[in-house]
C-alpha cells in the first residue's frame, strides 16, 4: 500500500515541476489569456484576471489527477480519487514551495526580473491571487489537490462500466469501419482516401485565402514555404541519409536568382517570374550537383561540418563589400518584382498563397512517388548501410548527387517564390539558424516522410506566429521541445512507416526461375 | 573439368606494415563450390574485400570469366555478377525484408526518378516485376512469410537467408559467402547447406564461401584453400586438406602436425 501511494506523489511532483517552469515562462500568464479571450473577456494587460490564473493552476491540477490516477489504477474510484489527490497534493507542495520562495524574494525586494524578465510584481502578485504570500501560496496548494483529486474522479469516472461500454462500442465501430476500407483493394483504397483527402485540402486552399486576410495568408504562406524546404531536406536527410547543415544556401541561391533578375537596383534586367523561378530552381540544382562533387567521400559528421560551411561560404559572399555592386551586399536587394499571370499581375497575397499551395502540393508530389520507386530504394539503403548499398550494385555516388540536386531544386523553388513574395531578400535572411529550423522542422515532425514535415512545419514555423505572446520564449520552448521529443518520440511526432506490398499474381509461372538463373 | 570464373593472380593487399593477403593465386571453376579457410586474422575477408572491389589490390590481378576486374568500383562488380555477404549481417534493417530484396534487383532494373515521378509504363512494368522477383527469392529462402516485416526485427537465421536472398535478386554467377553459418545452431546449419548446394544446383550459382565449421567445409567444398598469415598455403579437395602437414601446423601450431600423427596412430591401434 505505501509504495502504491508513493507513485501518485512522484507523478505529482513531475507535473509540480513542470508548473513552476510554466509559470516561470509565463505560459499560465497566456494560456489564461487565452482561455479569457475564448469567453469573449478583454484583456488589456499582459495579465489575465485572476480566475483565468487559477483556471490554468486548475487544469493542471487535473491533468495531473488524471496522469497519477491512470498510471496507478485502482480497481474502485475512490482509488482513483486517492491518487489524484496524492498527485495534486505533491504537485502543490512543488508550487507551494515556489511560491513561498518567490513571495518571500518580493517582501525583500530583491529584484529577480534580471534574470527572469516576465516576472514583473504585477505577475508574481497574479500567481500569488494577490494575497499575501503564505496565503497564496496556500490558495495554490488548495487549488492543486482539489484539482488532481477532480481528474482522479473524472478518471475513474471514464473507466466505470458504463462510460467504458459506450467507448468500446464506439472503438468497435471505427474499427469495423477502418477494417471495410481495408477490405477493399488496395489501390481502390488508396484512391479513395486520396481523392478524399485532396477535395478537403483543395477546398480549404480555394476558400481559405479568400477569407481570412492578409496576416492569416502570410503566416500559411510561410508555413507552406517551410514544407518545400522541409521536404527537399527530407530528400538528402530522411531518404538517402546525408546530413546536410547548410541547406539554406541552396534556398539562398533561389531567392537571389529571383531577386537579381527581377529587381531594378543591381542589375535592371527584369526577366519576369516564371522565367526566373525555373532558373532559380535550375540553379539550385545546380549547385546541389556542384557541392555534392567534392562530398561524396565524406559521409556523417564530416558531411555535416562541410556542408554548414558551405552554408556560411554563400551567406558571407553575399553580404561581401567584393560583391556588393554584383548582390546588393548587406543590405540585400529591394523592390523584386512580383509574377503576372495572362498579362495581369498576380501579386496580392491571396495569389502567392495559392502559388505557394500549388507549390507544397507539387513538392509532395514529386516527393511521394520518388520514395516509392527504385531511385527512393536505392536512396534508403544509402541511408541504411552505404557499402552495403553499394555490393547490392547501387551507384551510391550517383543517388547521392541526384538527392542533392533534387532536394536543393526544392529549395529553390521555395528561395524564389520567398524573395519574390516579400519584395525582398538579404544574407541574413540565410542564416545558419535558418537551415537548423528546417532540419530541427523534419526532426520534430518525423524524418522522412511527408504529414511529419507538414506537422514539423506548422509546429515550428506556424505554431510562433500564431502565439505571438510566447515571442519571448520562443528558442526556449524551440529547445525544451526538441528535448522532449527526443525522449519521448525520438522518431519524431509522426514516425516514418515502410509500404506493405501486395504481391501481384504472377502471370507467367516460370518466368522466375529463368530471370533468376543465369545463362550456364 | 569446367572453365575458371574466377582467377586470382598474385593478389596483395597491404595495410600499413602489415601485408594482410600476400601474393594469392587461386582459381575457381565454374558452378563449384570452392571454400577458403584458415586460422583468425589470415587474411579471408580481405581476399573476400579484394574480390569484390571494396579493396583495390596492391599488387596482383583478379579475373572474372578471364576480364580483368581490378580497380572496379563495388558496384560495377556487383552489376557483372559477383555478389557477396557479410560476416557481420548488414541489411538494410529499417526496411522490409522484400524492400532488401528489391534493393537487389536494383541493377537489374532501369527505371529513373523521372519515370517514378511520372509513374511512366516503364515504372509500373518494372515496379510490378521487381515485387514478383523479390517475392520469388523470399519464397526460395523460406522467407515469403515474414515479407514485409522490417529486415532488422528477423531472427539471426533469418537474416542471414535474407541476405543471401538480396545477393541472388542480383543475378549472381559468383556468389561470396562471408562465415555464413557463424553463430548458428545444428539445425539452422544443416539448413544453409542444403540452401548452398540448391543454389549451385538449381541456379549454376559458382559459390566461394569463408566458413569456421570444418563439418560444413568438408561436407560442401569441392575445393579448398587454406590461407595463414596472407599466404596460401594449401588447396586441393577436403580429404588432402585434412591430411596436409601445413594446414594442421598453421591451426595448432608448430608440432601440431607431429601431433596428429601421434593421435592417429594411436586411433589405429
Amino acid at each position: 500500500m505505501k509504495t502504491t501511494n508513493l507513485q501518485p506523489i512522484q507523478t505529482g511532483f513531475i507535473f509540480g515541476a513542470v508548473n513552476v517552469f510554466l509559470v516561470l515562462i509565463g505560459f499560465n500568464a497566456m494560456i489564461g489569456s487565452l482561455l479569457a479571450k475564448a469567453l469573449g473577456e478583454q484583456v488589456l494587460t499582459a495579465l489575465p484576471p485572476l480566475q483565468f490564473l487559477a483556471a490554468f493552476t486548475g487544469l493542471m491540477g487535473l491533468w495531473s489527477g488524471i496522469a497519477a490516477a491512470r498510471k496507478h489504477s485502482r480497481a474502485r474510484i475512490a482509488g482513483d480519487v486517492l491518487a489524484g489527490l496524492l498527485s495534486g497534493l505533491a504537485a502543490g507542495a512543488v508550487t507551494f514551495v515556489f511560491c513561498v520562495g518567490i513571495g518571500w524574494l518580493l517582501t525583500n525586494k530583491i529584484d529577480i526580473r534580471n534574470y527572469l524578465t516576465v516576472l514583473s510584481f504585477d505577475f508574481i502578485n497574479g500567481v500569488l491571487m494577490r494575497l499575501p504570500p503564505l496565503i497564496g501560496a496556500l490558495a495554490n496548494l488548495g487549488i492543486l489537490a482539489a484539482a488532481g483529486a477532480a481528474g482522479g474522479l473524472l478518471y475513474g469516472f471514464i473507466q466505470s462500466s458504463k462510460v467504458q461500454q459506450m467507448g468500446q462500442q464506439i472503438l468497435a465501430l471505427t474499427r469495423s469501419t477502418t477494417e471495410k476500407m481495408k477490405r477493399l483493394d488496395h489501390g481502390r483504397r488508396r484512391l479513395a482516401l486520396q481523392l478524399v483527402g485532396v477535395a478537403m485540402a483543395g477546398a480549404a486552399v480555394i476558400f481559405l485565402p479568400l477569407n481570412w486576410g492578409s496576416y492569416w495568408n502570410y503566416v500559411a504562406g510561410t508555413v507552406g514555404l517551410y514544407v518545400i524546404l522541409g521536404l527537399g531536406l527530407n530528400l538528402i536527410v530522411g531518404l538517402s541519409g546525408q546530413l546536410v547543415l547548410g541547406y539554406i544556401a541552396f534556398f539562398a541561391i533561389g531567392a537571389y536568382t529571383m531577386a537579381l533578375l527581377n529587381s531594378p537596383v543591381p542589375h535592371n534586367l527584369m526577366l519576369g517570374f516564371w522565367p526566373a523561378l525555373v532558373l532559380g530552381v535550375l540553379l539550385a540544382a545546380l549547385a546541389g550537383l556542384l557541392l555534392g562533387l567534392p562530398l561524396m567521400r565524406l559521409r556523417g559528421d564530416y558531411l555535416a561540418i562541410v556542408t554548414l560551411g558551405f552554408g556560411e561560404i554563400i551567406r558571407i559572399l553575399l553580404k561581401s563589400d567584393a560583391l556588393t555592386d554584383f548582390s546588393g551586399g548587406p543590405r540585400g536587394i529591394q523592390n523584386i518584382s512580383g509574377p503576372t499571370l495572362f498579362g495581369r499581375p498576380f501579386n496580392s497575397d491571396i495569389d502567392f498563397m495559392y502559388l505557394i499551395a500549388i507549390s507544397v502540393a507539387l513538392a509532395a508530389f514529386v516527393y511521394n512517388r520518388l520514395q516509392l520507386s527504385r531511385p527512393g530504394r536505392a536512396w534508403l539503403s544509402i541511408r541504411e548501410d552505404e557499402t552495403a548499398a553499394r555490393a547490392c550494385g547501387v551507384n551510391t555516388t550517383r543517388y547521392k548527387l541526384l538527392a542533392l540536386a533534387l532536394g536543393a531544386a526544392f529549395a529553390g523553388l521555395a528561395g524564389a517564390i520567398y524573395a519574390s513574395r516579400n519584395q525582398f531578400t538579404g544574407p541574413e535572411e540565410h542564416s545558419l539558424m535558418a537551415s537548423i529550423n528546417v532540419l530541427s522542422l523534419i526532426i520534430v515532425g518525423g524524418l522522412g516522410n511527408i504529414p511529419g514535415t507538414i506537422l514539423g512545419a506548422f509546429a515550428l514555423k506556424g505554431l510562433p506566429e500564431i502565439l505571438r505572446e510566447f515571442s519571448n520564449y520562443r528558442l526556449l520552448t524551440f529547445g525544451a521541445l526538441l528535448v522532449v521529443m527526443m525522449l519521448s518520440r525520438p522518431a519524431g511526432l509522426i514516425p516514418s512507416k515502410r509500404p506493405q506490398y501486395k504481391i501481384p499474381q504472377e502471370s507467367e509461372p516460370d518466368e522466375s526461375h529463368v530471370e533468376g538463373k543465369n545463362v550456364s | 573439368m569446367s572453365a575458371e570464373i574466377i582467377t586470382a593472380r598474385n593478389v596483395t593487399k597491404v595495410f600499413g606494415g602489415l601485408t594482410a593477403v600476400d601474393g594469392v593465386n587461386l582459381s575457381v571453376n565454374e558452378k563449384a563450390i570452392y571454400s577458403i579457410i584458415g586460422p583468425n586474422g589470415a587474411g579471408k575477408t580481405t581476399f573476400f574485400n579484394c574480390l569484390s572491389g571494396y579493396y583495390t589490390p596492391e599488387n596482383g590481378d583478379v579475373f572474372y570469366c578471364g576480364q580483368s576486374i581490378r580497380g572496379k568500383g563495388t558496384h560495377e562488380i556487383a552489376a557483372l555478377g559477383i555478389l557477396r555477404t557479410y560476416q557481420n549481417i548488414r541489411l538494410f534493417s529499417s526496411l522490409t525484408a522484400i524492400e532488401n530484396v528489391m534493393v537487389g534487383l536494383h541493377h537489374s532494373l532501369h527505371e529513373t526518378w523521372i519515370d517514378a515521378v511520372l509513374h511512366t509504363r516503364r515504372y509500373q512494368k518494372e515496379e510490378k516485376l521487381a515485387l514478383i522477383q523479390a517475392s520469388r527469392w523470399l519464397d526460395f529462402v523460406g522467407l515469403i512469410g515474414c515479407a514485409d516485416a522490417a529486415a532488422g526485427s528477423l531472427p539471426y537465421g533469418a537474416q542471414r537467408r535474407l541476405e543471401i536472398a538480396r545477393a541472388l535478386a542480383g543475378k549472381p554467377r559468383v556468389l561470396l559467402l562471408d562465415e555464413p553459418t557463424a553463430g548458428m545452431n545444428p539445425q539452422e546449419t544443416l539448413e544453409m547447406t542444403t540452401l548452398i548446394r540448391q543454389m549451385r544446383d538449381d541456379f549454376g550459382i559458382t559459390i566461394i564461401l569463408i566458413e569456421h565449421d570444418m563439418h560444413v567445409v568438408m561436407e560442401i567444398s569441392d575445393c579448398i584453400s587454406v590461407l595463414d598469415f596472407g599466404k596460401k598455403i594449401a588447396e586441393g579437395v577436403p580429404s588432402e586438406i585434412q591430411s596436409n602437414a601445413r594446414v594442421i601446423e598453421a591451426y595448432l601450431g608448430p608440432g601440431g602436425a607431429a601431433l596428429a600423427q601421434k593421435f592417429k596412430r594411436k586411433a589405429r591401434k
